[in-house]
């Protein structure tokens, strides 16, 4: 039955196109003439003839494309310039040779012509054989309400299969009704499909209605705008959300190695940012030989790099250990002096071999575009380094729960002579922690460098952020940096509406600064025997 | 040891020294001949004096961390609040002379559509004025800043990475045009101050001799307030702080002092570094720029005072040379400095001056047993 | 003030049911205790007992969850903190020596003696002959006199336990809470430590915290056994020792 159908859609389809054959190609000679008021109603025929060519003889006409050659006054489209432009059957697309300056007169298109196009256009992709087309098209058509179109939309949607893009014509239609001499209930009616369609596109379809004549589409269309808004409030409220939850995720990210290493080790790393960094350059160079060797691997290449920048980052972590840190262990100020100097000399060596300028990190197929929740659209990108902070900070809490290497690391922060005591090696857990926080922020570098400019400075931007977010979740709690982390992200994007992005960041700072004066030790304070004197 | 003539040592010579620079300079500058060998160009006479006020600054920081143990990243804040609050009167003495030729609004202000003057900017056309507020605005934020701190004891690196968020929200928030502050542009484009032309030879050397004479007269209250029972008691609270409070002394008042006289002294060398290097911007805030005074301080020697001014010139003279000869290199040495100092010299230059110089003068004496950690 | 203290003429501090806990931890437990004008009380029991704990929350260290603890009998002391405590009278010596290791031994005397604590004093001060003579006095005191010169940090452990000890004394406290004084110390300079306290109460309170019961014989005085937090026993030692709790938690065997 429903193949039945399609065919016979396929076939009238065909035989129409058959039909106005002739007529498309007078048309299309007809687009030079006349003022711009008579070459829209052309362009309007045009649209109306259904033939699948049209659609790019008029993309041609809107790009100003379309010229008419002086020699035999025919229209053909020209692509290129100068020398090097090259004339097209604008109908059939085949390839006419070169065209020299000055043989043809551009077509002028003025924005009423190009309104006229893409009317006609939207027209014409209704009746395409690609649902996505026609949902478009649909769109435009609701986004441009033009009672002369409603005829075409009631075909269309007599001809539709897809639900979803039929509803989207009927809500084409409705617009379209409400933007003609429609009787009143017959608008009313219309405005209830509209407001189904809510978002700030029917808003702007019914705004204008407000203050109709017509007192019940007036009123209409008044409760329904309520509605809308009223809707689009709490999706607001729900986007703030997601934006905090992503802004929360990545100071997770940019926090949680510091977690590790300033609150369970109790060291002030001031080079955490360059780790990320260096995670950061470590994903773009494994991109760099995917692209040159294995182009085929490049969906593959943030996995394959997270891996190695934890490697990477993690091998500096435990030099910096080895070779600084362990020398100033009970002087956490020095220690904070000499890591600021590691992260200069990082920085540096990075600017020197990569240069000081951006660097162009790609975001694999599965992490560009976005998808729809609701009335929220949610970036890939996103939505996956939300997943992956949580996932690191799931296996960490693991790690330090339920491993062996994690107990001898608490065992070791908690009370040092007797884990050595116990057999522990101290020294190589000391390390190991270090390389661990270190290794996670390279882990954070890979993620950050979907979403931030790789430079070399691209490590401060994070380091104020992540200390910030251990002291006010309290040091030496995992929870407390989970969140703080999150608190901080959520309540900085439903500041930054109300007082932009700036100032909501100084008052995050300013609030963390009076906070941490109130309490000391953060949100969730580990508490444990203070050393006395 | 225990040195207790007011000007021991090290702060005579050093006195010494800079009263030869503070004559010598200007000499140079003024009586000597262009063609001479000996003579200092004004722009090399200007370098120097932004140099003392950097050694200034260094003297303030190592009044709070080299005594006091307060590890401030954030002093480059009240350095260049002293630097706005003399800018801003700089600005004003523009009057009508400036692009816009209005007589009252600054260019920017007319640049950014302002109406008129913010009532912040009231009352800095009057010099005294300005020089007060040099003093005021550093000291009010110390103050007010430690205040909230200190009683609630928030010590060591927690109190480091809230002065350093605080110089960081400052630097958003001057980089913001709504501020008032000219935005990333800063104050630039000063004319005169008192009625003399900051590019006239006679001005630079009365700037050049002020910043030498500030940190002159830094160094000595410093010193004075550190040879005082006030300084032992700040030195008890580096050292244990816990013992000072159960002998009755309530620290975060003594801190509370230090910091804000401290946070009074950068402003005045941010006050005289403004005029000599003609503009103030909101970099001034930024947190590289504090954590660089604390190298400063430790490569000299902390808790000297001497020695921080000495390492401040040393830092920032090394900086003017290495960034035009090996622009590269720059921080990489600063880096390395960053850790070789913290590792392998806690005393700082002067302390191995001094050790050097001791050890060839004597054996070293029995109660020089360095204190256990 | 209240009922409870009214009466007790010559009471010096009065602890009644402090309680006081860590995350769920009763450090202190229901303690009572009450210290007459210049008396000597040596405080013992088993290690984690909450004997520091008490002095904690006696000096405005520590707050207690509940309980009162009054000062001469009218000052809450939980309302103080430390300096607060200190000016009142009361001297601590910590269980870790605790002395300004880069000042001279005469300079840690210098800045315990007692006077104006404030800012603006301190800037202002000069040494006074008096104060001049009491510092010899004290060094000699603690023996410490040919020491006066040498940074703190450079003493022995049993030295910077008598500077403390001298510091302590340079206040001119009416109560003096001395923590395991005798740690570090010789066998001969355990016992002048102990000559030392007894002759400074009678002028003075004293509260003694030690584990080593030579130590506290020597200092013949009321003892009282804390143990979890709370008083097990109290009386003179030979009362205490007695006892069978104080044998089965503390004295062993
Ligand atoms: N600030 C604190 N935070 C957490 N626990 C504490 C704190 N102070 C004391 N405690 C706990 O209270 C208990 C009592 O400690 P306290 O130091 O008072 O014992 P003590 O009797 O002095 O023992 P010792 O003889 O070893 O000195 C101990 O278990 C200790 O861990
Ligand atoms: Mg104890």
């Amino acid at each position: 039955m429903r193949i039945l159908l399609t065919l016979t859609v396929w076939f009238g389809l065909l035989l129409a196109s058959a039909a106005s054959a002739q007529s498309l190609e007078d048309l299309a000679r007809q687009l030079p003439e006349g003022s711009f008021n008579d070459r829209a109603e052309v362009v309007a025929k045009i649209g109306a003839t259904g033939d699948d060519r049209a659609v790019g003889l008029l993309n041609a006409l809107g790009e100003g494309e379309l010229r008419v050659r002086e020699a035999d006054g025919a229209v053909i489209q020209v692509k290129g310039r100068g020398s090097k432009a090259v004339g097209y059957d604008p109908l059939t697309g085949d390839e006419l040779g070169p065209v020299g300056s000055g043989s043809t007169e551009s077509i002028r298109v003025n924005n009423s012509l190009r309104r006229a196009v893409r009317a006609a256009i939207g027209l014409l992709t209704l009746s395409s054989p690609d649902a996505g087309k026609r949902l478009a098209a649909a769109n435009t058509a609701f986004a441009a309400p033009d009672p002369e179109q409603i005829e075409a939309l009631d075909t269309a949607i007599a001809k539709e299969g897809d639900a979803a893009v039929r509803t989207a014509m009927e809500q084409a239609r409705a617009a379209a009704v409400l933007a003609s001499d429609a009787p009143g209930a017959e608008k009313v009616a219309a405005i209830g499909i509209v407001a189904r369609r809510g978002g700030t596109d029917a808003l702007t379809v019914l705004n204008p209605y407000r203050g109709d004549a017509d007192a019940p589409v007036a009123e209409a269309a008044d409760k329904a705008i309520a509605g809308i808004e009223r809707a689009q409030q709490l999706w607001n409220v729900g986007q703030n959300v997601w934006f905090g939850l992503s802004l929360g995720s990545v100071l997770l990210l940019a926090a949680v190695g510091l977690a590790i290493t300033f609150g369970v080790m109790g060291v002030i790393n001031m080079a955490h940012g360059e780790l990320i960094m260096i995670g950061a350059y470590t994903t773009y160079v494994t991109q760099q030989v995917i692209r040159t060797s294995f182009p085929g691997l490049f969906d593959w290449s943030l996995l394959i790099a997270a891996p190695l920048a934890f490697l990477v980052a993690g091998a500096i972590g435990v030099a910096i250990e080895r070779f600084i840190v362990r020398f100033l262990y009970g002087r956490a100020l020095e220690t904070l002096l000499a890591t600021w100097g590691v992260s200069l000399i990082l920085q540096q060596l990075v600017r020197t071999f990569f240069g000081p300028s951006n660097r162009e990190v790609g975001n694999p197929s599965w992490m560009s575009g976005a998808f729809p929740l609701g009335g929220l659209s949610i970036t890939w990108n996103r939505f996956y380094i939300v997943i992956f902070a949580v996932a690191i900070f799931v296996g960490l809490l693991l790690l330090l729960k339920r491993t062996l290497f994690g107990l001898q690391m608490r065992a070791v922060t908690q009370n040092r002579p007797m884990a050595s005591e116990m057999g522990i090696r101290t020294a190589r857990v000391d390390a190991l922690t270090f390389g661990l926080g270190a290794g996670i922020a390279g882990l954070a570098g890979v993620a950050l460098s979907q979403i931030d400019n790789v430079s070399p400075n691209l490590g401060q931007s994070y380091i104020i952020d992540s200390f910030l977010v251990v002291v006010f979740g309290g040091a030496g709690n995992l929870w407390g940096t989970f969140a703080a982390a999150f608190t901080l992200g959520v309540a900085n994007k439903f500041m930054e509406p109300f007082v932009g992005a700036v100032l909501a960041k100084i008052l995050i700072l300013v609030f963390i600064i009076l906070f941490i004066q109130k309490r000391p030790r953060g949100l969730f304070p580990t508490r444990g025997r203070a050393v006395e004197g | 040891m225990a040195s207790t003539s007011f000007i021991d040592r090290r702060l005579g010579v050093f006195l010494a020294l800079l009263a030869v620079v503070t004559v010598g300079v200007p000499l140079a500058n003024t009586a000597l001949s262009p063609e001479s060998g000996l003579h200092v160009p004004t722009y090399m006479l200007s370098l120097i004096g932004k140099y003392l006020c950097y050694a200034l600054l260094a003297v303030a920081l190592d009044l709070v961390w080299g005594y006091c143990g307060i590890l401030s990243l954030g002093h480059g804040a009240f350095f260049a609040l002293g630097g706005y609050a003399m800018g801003m009167h700089l600005m004003r003495q523009i009057g009508s002379r400036g692009a816009y030729g209005n007589p009252v609004l600054p260019d920017f202000m007319v640049f950014l559509g302002y109406e008129k003057l913010p009532w912040f900017w009231h009352g800095f056309d009057m010099f005294w004025f300005a020089c007060l507020m040099v003093l005021l605005a550093p000291g009010l934020l110390a103050f007010v800043f430690g205040w909230f701190a200190f009683r609630s004891r928030v010590t060591g690196v927690y109190l480091s990475i809230i002065t350093q968020a605080m110089t960081y929200a400052l630097l958003l928030a001057f980089f913001r045009n709504e501020m008032g502050f000219g935005g990333n542009n800063g104050l630039t484009d000063f004319k005169d101050v008192l009625g003399f032309s900051l590019s006239s030879d006679g001005t630079r050397v009365t700037l050049f001799v002020l910043s030498a004479l500030a940190l002159g007269g830094g160094l000595l209250v410093g010193r004075w307030i550190t040879m005082t029972k006030f300084g032992k008691v700040l030195v008890g609270v580096r050292d244990a702080e816990s013992r000072t409070r159960f002998l009755g002394y309530r620290v975060e008042q003594f801190k509370l002092f230090v910091f804000t006289v401290s946070a009074m002294m950068a402003g005045v060398a941010g006050a005289l570094y403004v005029p000599q290097v003609g503009i103030i911007n909101p970099g001034e805030f930024s947190p590289a720029n504090s954590i660089e005074i604390v190298i400063w301080v430790a490569l000299g020697g902390r808790g000297t005072l001497v020695g921080a001014a000495l390492g401040a010139l040393i830092v920032v003279a090394a900086k003017s040379w290495l960034t035009s000869a090996f622009p590269d290199a720059w921080l990489y040495a600063l880096g390395l400095m960053f850790i070789l100092v913290t590792i392998f010299l806690p005393q700082g230059v002067l302390g191995l001056i001094e050790k050097l110089g001791r050890g060839r003068r004597e054996q070293p004496e029995p109660e020089a047993v360095e204190a256990e950690a | 003030m209240s009922d409870e203290v009214r009466g007790l003429k010559g009471t010096q501090l009065y602890l009644n049911d402090v309680h006081r806990s860590f995350d769920g931890y009763k450090a202190i437990n229901g303690l009572s205790m009450v210290i007459t004008e210049g008396e000597l009380r040596a405080v013992v029991g088993p290690n984690g007992a909450g004997k520091t704990t008490m002095l904690d929350i006696i000096t405005g260290k520590t707050r207690p969850d509940q309980g009162r603890v009054i000062w001469a009998e009218h000052t809450d002391l939980t309302k103080l903190d430390e300096a607060s405590t200190a000016r009142l009278g009361i001297g601590r010596k910590f269980q870790k020596p605790t002395v300004f290791e880069t000042h001279t031994v005469e300079d840690n005397l210098m800045l315990s003696l007692a006077g104006d604590r404030g800012v603006k004093a301190s800037l202002l001060f000069r040494i006074a002959k008096a104060q001049k003579a009491r510092i010899d006095e004290l060094l000699e005191l603690v023996r410490l006199t040919s020491a006066r010169h040498r940074l703190a940090g450079s003493l022995s452990h049993g030295q910077k336990q008598w500077l403390e000890i001298g510091m302590l004394l340079a206040q001119e406290p009416k109560l003096l809470l001395v923590d395991e004084p005798a740690a570090g110390m010789t066998d001969a300079e355990t016992m002048r430590t102990a000559e030392l306290l007894r002759d400074i109460a009678g002028k003075r309170s004293v509260v003694v915290i030690e584990h080593d019961m030579d130590f506290v014989r020597a200092l013949d005085c009321k003892v009282t056994v804390l143990h979890r937090g709370a008083v097990l026993a109290e009386g003179s030692l030979d009362h205490v020792s007695a006892n069978q709790e104080v044998i089965e938690v503390y004295l062993g065997r």
